[in-house]
């Protein structure tokens, strides 16, 4: 090894301590018996689980969280695809344009798009309503199953298609039949990122969320501007849990494709 | 041959079929015309409301008037300038390693950046918390170690903000330079070097040059996410701190002003725009907007 590639390989060492530090600390914090926060923790226990999993407000946040974002990703899922294989195909004029605006909401500052929706929702009586975070979870949701759907469209080979259509198949039938399976592992992973996505999401439940629509971020956010509390390390470590879980999921069913 | 039969003798099949696109659109577009357009639309007209329905840009004149909001517009550039470059310095040179090291190195270092990357950006700025507060772990390592005496403010004024954005931003620049980064041909450096440049000469005359779209994106990228960031400030900064993003929410939440929340929240979209308008015209929107391919 080369002396520059040393140093490379030095600060790329330093990099990932950076970038991956605060998730194990956090991590390791949460397993602390004591309520200080420290690293690596003297004695460790379980106990800000225990007392997570005995706090009803907690539990609700999580399975109002965990059900909200399996419905984003199926809406996103079934309103995504199709459009997604739909850009990939289509050339017609300003097309580009229609796919700079289909991803756009992912570049808009979040705060300026919870402000317009606020704004919208507030004379529907849509705010703190499940429905009024539903849509707007979606419309964040939806670029990324653009993204990742249409690129794995573009890769497929459209004669395959034509075979089926030529063999008698109707359109919906080459769709559901040939296209559909082709592409799973990406309608996969598209689906686990839109979980993600909406299961992350803080900013739009500040301004969207109501009292009976706390998700897990939405409660952390507001107890962590009260006190700092080691139960919520302990939410944060599954937050990170779920989070490793979708990217592995995607990784996972990736390879199984190429292999 | 037989293709250009099957196609031939399907004409009016694939003519069906290449109408059918347009019709699978619709619902999105549905979705996002009362989703993400009206919104945007109720947000401008509110920018432009009075006292009394009338329309003003008396708003408008207010922000750029008041010397209050300039220190926040320049705080907020300040802020979002610094992480670019300390997101390019560090991200470029692991994005170089990450083009150019074997396959097992490659997953550890992509890995490093994708399980950050898709991490609770509220679980990791809460980790700074832990990390960098007062009697956090980093002070406590400090102490012990004989190296500083006193516990150092690292929370609440500036520097902070500074290390959670980096993070959070990181692999913004590092996926769009080691996409272009993997895409170079290695023959050119190479052929640089046989001419006889000097390794470092060849980078510089070569590798670099080409993969200046790559930083280009990741730059625009890293600038337009930091300008209107607002987690990691509002979690992380102190009372000098104000961003326009953090702006916006006391102005609608604390004053609920609302017209003027909105004009602050329509020249954050115009400068968010400007600034990726020029990272297009200079690297391709689609190279800037196209990141998540690698997600």
């Amino acid at each position: 090894m080369s002396g520059s590639r040393l140093c490379l390989w030095i600060l790329a060492v330093l990099t990932m301590v950076f970038l991956l530090a605060p998730i194990v600390v956090i991590i390791a914090v949460s397993f602390n018996e004591t309520s200080l926060f420290t690293f690596p923790p003297p004695h460790w226990s379980t106990r800000w689980y225990v007392s997570l999993w005995q706090s009803r407000s907690w539990r609700e946040a999580g399975i109002f969280s965990f059900t909200l974002a399996s419905l984003v990703a199926l809406a996103a899922l079934c309103l995504g695809v199709p459009a997604a294989y739909g850009l990939a195909r289509d050339r017609f004029y300003g097309h580009k344009l229609l796919e700079g605006l289909l991803i756009s909401p992912t570049l808009v500052p979040a705060i300026v798009l919870a402000l317009g929706l606020y704004m919208l929702f507030s004379p529907m009586h849509l705010i703190g309503t499940a429905l009024g975070l539903f849509l707007a979870h979606t419309l964040l949701a939806l670029p990324i199953v653009l993204i990742i759907v249409a690129a794995a469209c573009r890769r497929l080979d459209p004669k395959i298609e034509l075979a089926a259509r030529s063999c008698g198949a109707t359109f919906a039938k080459a769709f559901c039949l040939v296209v559909l399976p082709a592409i799973r592992p990406a309608i996969i992973s598209a689906g686990a990122f839109a979980f993600l996505t909406s299961f992350d999401e803080v900013v739009l439940n500040l301004f969207l969320g109501g009292p009976s629509t706390t998700t897990l971020p939405k409660k952390i956010w507001e107890s962590v501007k009260f006190e700092l509390d080691p139960t919520l390390t302990a939410v944060s470590t599954i937050l990170i849990t779920v989070s490793v879980g979708a990217l592995l999921l995607s990784t996972v069913t990736r390879r199984d494709r190429s292999s | 041959m037989s293709e250009v039969a099957l196609l031939l003798q399907s004409r009016s099949a694939v003519r069906a079929w290449r109408a059918r696109p347009r019709v699978m659109i619709a619902g999105v577009l549905g979705f996002y015309a009362l989703v993400y357009c009206l919104p945007m639309l109720v947000l401008l007209s509110w920018a432009f409301r009075g006292g009394g329905g009338v329309w003003t840009l008396a708003n408008l004149t207010h922000l750029l008037s008041d010397e209050t909001y300039s220190v926040v517009f320049v705080t907020t550039f300040r802020m979002a300038a610094v992480t670019t470059m300390v997101c390019t310095i560090i991200g470029y040179p692991y994005a170089y390693l990450l083009a150019t090291a074997g396959p097992k190195a490659r997953t550890l270092l992509a890995a490093a950046v994708m399980i950050p990357f898709w991490t609770s950006v509220l679980a990791r700025s809460l980790a700074w918390v832990i990390l960098l507060g007062r009697r956090g772990v980093m002070n406590d390592w400090l102490v012990s170690m004989g190296l500083i005496d006193q516990p150092i403010q690292m929370l609440f004024n500036g520097i902070g903000v500074q290390i959670g954005m980096v993070h959070v931003l990181l692999p913004f620049m590092v996926l769009p330079v080691w996409s272009i980064l993997a895409r170079l041909d290695v023959g050119l450096p190479m052929a640089a070097r046989s001419l006889g440049a000097t390794p470092l000469k060849a980078f510089l005359h070569v590798t670099l040059p080409l993969s200046m779209p790559g930083v280009t994106a990741g730059a625009t990228l890293v600038f337009m996410l930091a300008v209107g960031f607002y987690i990691t400030p509002a979690l992380l900064g102190g009372p000098g701190d104000i961003t326009i993003a953090t702006l916006i929410d006391t102005v609608i939440r604390d004053l609920l002003d609302w017209p003027f929340g909105a004009t602050i929240s329509l020249t954050l979209v115009a400068i968010v725009g400007a600034i990726f308008a020029l990272g297009a015209t200079i690297a391709g929107g689609g190279r800037i907007a196209g990141l998540e391919n690698h997600g």
